[in-house]
């Protein structure tokens, strides 16, 4: 039993440790994010049946492919990598060190030279070492077998890059951790003149009013009509229980008791003027109405949705124009009989539909709403220290190359030496020839 | 303000212009080896590249809007720091023959940014931070890494398999391609030997850098871009978090970088390999670069989301 579990041990190490299953892993991990860029995320599944093949709308829904990236495959790929990582980590970065110091066959080590200089055997060789030295490699000397070596080794430390690149991972691992721990968010509208209750927090937020701004640029595709501005003043009563003014702008969150608020959207809430055989029915009059939001006429089987605000009807065509500030604004109402739709009508202000039954609706007028998203989230510290980390690991990865020379100086006749040099590196041989002919070419310049 | 407006066209102008005739002279100093062309080209990718800079700076100064905004000011940049990023290799490592793919290259993509010039627009809120001047640079410069590394990964196949078919028909033993003595050694036997008979194909081959080197450089490239693409995630994430309330939105743009990063990360894995370090490397950064160009415009022109900036 003992003997199976540790094949079992063996065979897990030995796959998840093996450099190619963890690239396959990022082939997978990288399939499957494309897919969720190409397929839209999220949408209902008839936008699937009409944008695919029937076939395809199926496998794409079937296969969580409409919500790839919190579909078990998604899910699965990402715990393999870490788990990849972290038996990587152990197995191979950890223990990794540069060749235990020991006789090599210099010749047999592709990047290798040698040359005779003339003096003594101790003498070369601590001309040798002193050249070394003094371009900042560092001199170790061993001797075996009664042949002293001499070992000189760079950038050593930089061997643990990329273990320092795979703590970051797990910095930033554990910040998003935190925040789906202990973290929350959520999203909330707020009707100018309004207060809502943040449920999390117990925050207030009343928003005195939101303002946008629009600018008309003349383009040579033609007028363009460019947001420049959000705004949001709002008084916030936190955990004090005192109200503060505050001003919220898209990329500049206000913080309450450390949660966040963001500048998220804005929209035009309704009140409508609904009359029954021509009496008011003032149950409608003073409710306001988000955009998206529907209401049902009672007695009837009737109700109405309240689509989208228009800013500005064309007259002409009487549709939306693509002016959207308030000029002449409307409304896109949709009113479907028992759930099954029966006509869309765009409304100007102050005008009628008739619904049928006596039924009348005015859309009388409009207040603007403004949208915040908010969220605490306790693993920012955490999520930062990682991503500086991880950037810090891959630089010391890619900048600095761990090398390591062999050096052992022989007796020549007529009163010379041989040196013997080969470099070793954890990068292969390639990436390191320049350096060393260039060493080799000042070594030989200084030598003889 | 016209006056100014012109200047900075005159400036895309000579920037375009240098980078084709740069590109011509670089590309048949590319067969030829005639010092002359790469004389000219040379001068042509740096006249090109500081036009190029000064047309942004200039835009700048005069509209007071952040010009890498939009996709012409983006590719613009792309374009630039594409060949300074090649203008630095070709100058510490000899490189000059490669220059006339990366000038075409640039110059395409100059070209392509002007026809998505509207003119100047104020910049809609979410991208009025100043993100956009730390986020936006270093994502494409990163991207401009790639575009060298890409140029660089297809000289390397095309020498790997002209060296091949080299071998096959002088009956030599299989191409050695990744083998670790022959690449820090040089040439293959086959291809010195039929240089050394008088083959052109293999006399011309002989004037490229090793395979090795030329695996090498690609690597360099991949180095610069791999560490800037994950800054430039990094800083996205961060402007994300600023002005959408968190990291990670699974917006297109930022799933397809992503997929950028995983692949360019694919490669530094598989580059500590030996059996994969060479001619299977060089495809994956071929691939890689492949996804660079849908990251940065498949994504932009045909899929919206929050990223959906082309004007």
């Amino acid at each position: 039993m003992v003997q199976r579990l540790d094949n079992y041990y063996a065979d897990f190490v030995r796959t998840f440790g093996n450099v190619l299953f963890a690239v396959s892993l990022f082939v997978v991990w990288g399939i499957l994010t494309l897919i969720g860029v190409i397929v839209d995320q999220g949408k209902d599944p008839s936008i699937y049946f009409g944008s695919y093949p029937a076939p395809i709308a199926r496998a794409i829904l079937r296969l969580s492919f409409d919500n790839i990236y919190h579909s078990p495959w998604y899910i699965g790929v990402i715990g393999l990598i870490l788990t990849s990582l972290t038996v990587c980590t152990f197995k191979r970065v950890i223990p990794a060190r540069m060749p235990p110091l020991r006789p090599v066959k210099i010749d047999k080590i592709p990047l290798n030279m040698s040359l005779e200089v003339a003096g003594d055997e101790p003498t070369v060789r601590a001309r040798v070492e002193e050249f070394f030295r003094k371009r900042g490699w560092q001199i170790r000397k061993r001797e075996f077998n009664g042949t002293e070596w001499t070992f000189a080794d760079k950038h050593n430390w930089a061997r643990r890059g990329v273990l320092v690149a795979h703590i970051g991972f797990v910095i930033i691992a554990a910040g998003t951790t935190l925040y789906w721990a202990r973290g929350f968010s959520g999203d909330t509208a707020v009707v100018t003149g309004q207060s809502v209750q943040i449920p999390e927090t117990k925050a207030i937020l009343h928003l005195n009013n939101f303002a946008y701004t629009i600018t008309p640029v003349l383009t040579k595709g033609g007028m363009v009509y460019q947001p420049t501005d959000y705004v949001s003043h709002v008084t916030v009563t936190g955990n004090d229980g005192v109200p503060k003014a505050m001003t919220v702008r898209v990329n500049h969150p206000i913080d309450v008791d450390h949660t966040l608020y963001y500048q998220a959207t804005y929209g035009f809430a309704m009140r409508f003027h609904v009359t029954h055989e021509g009496k008011d029915v003032p149950s409608f009059s003073q409710r306001v109405v988000l955009e998206g939001d529907n209401f049902d006429i009672p007695g009837t089987r009737l109700t109405v949705t309240y689509d989208r605000f228009v800013p500005t009807v064309d007259r002409a065509s009487g549709m939306p124009s693509a002016d959207p500030r308030v000029n002449d604004p409307a409304v896109i109402l949709s009113v479907a009989e028992g759930g099954t739709p029966s006509g869309t009508a765009i409304v100007p202000l102050h005008t009628w539909v008739d619904l049928g039954g006596g039924w009348r609706i005015v859309p009388q007028s409009y207040l603007l709403y403004s949208g915040f998203q908010y969220r605490y989230d306790p693993g920012i510290p955490l999520v930062g220290i990682g991503a500086l980390v991880l950037v810090t690991g891959l630089l010391i990865s890619f900048y600095f190359l761990p090398a390591r020379l062999y050096a052992r100086v022989d007796p020549a006749p007529n009163g010379r030496c041989t040196v013997g040099v080969a470099a070793t590196t954890v990068k292969g041989y390639d990436m390191f020839e320049t350096q060393f002919r260039g060493l080799v070419s000042e070594l030989t310049a200084e030598a003889t | 303000m016209n006056g100014h407006l012109q200047a900075d066209e005159l400036l895309m102008i000579v920037a375009i212009a240098c980078y084709v005739f740069g590109a011509l002279a670089l590309l048949v100093y590319f067969f030829s080896r005639e010092a002359w062309l790469r004389n000219l080209g040379a001068p042509l990718a740096i006249v090109g590249c500081v036009a190029q800079f000064a047309q942004l700076v200039v835009r700048y100064e005069l509209t007071g809007i952040w010009p890498l905004l939009n996709l012409y000011g983006s590719l613009s940049l792309f374009a630039a720091m594409s060949v300074a990023i090649f203008i630095g290799f070709a100058w510490r490592y000899k490189l000059w023959f490669a220059g006339g793919f990366v000038l075409a290259l640039a110059a395409i993509s100059l070209a392509y940014g002007v026809t998505w010039n509207e003119g100047t627009m104020p910049a809609v809120p979410s991208l009025q931070s100043y993100w956009a001047k730390i986020h936006v640079p270093i994502v494409v410069s990163s991207y401009a890494a790639f575009l060298v590394a890409f140029v660089f990964s297809v000289i390397y196949l095309i020498k790997y398999y002209a060296e091949e078919r080299i071998a096959a028909a002088s009956g030599a033993v299989e191409l050695a391609g990744t083998g670790m003595t022959m690449q820090v050694r040089g040439d293959t036997p086959a291809l010195e030997a039929a240089a050394a008979a008088g083959n052109p194909l293999a006399v011309w081959l002989q004037t490229l850098p090793p395979l090795a080197q030329l695996d090498v450089i690609v690597y360099r490239a991949v180095a610069i871009g791999l560490p800037l693409i994950s800054i430039g995630i990094i800083t996205g994430a961060a402007w994300a978090k600023e002005a959408w309330g968190a990291y990670w939105q699974w917006d297109p743009k930022e799933t397809a970088a992503l997929s950028t990063w995983i692949v360019y990360l694919a490669y530094m894995h598989l580059h500590t390999r030996n059996a994969w370090r060479g001619l299977r490397t060089n495809w994956i950064s071929v691939v890689g670069f492949m996804v660079v160009i849908f990251t940065y415009l498949g994504v932009n022109i045909w899929i919206s989301g929050l990223h959906s900036y082309k004007m």
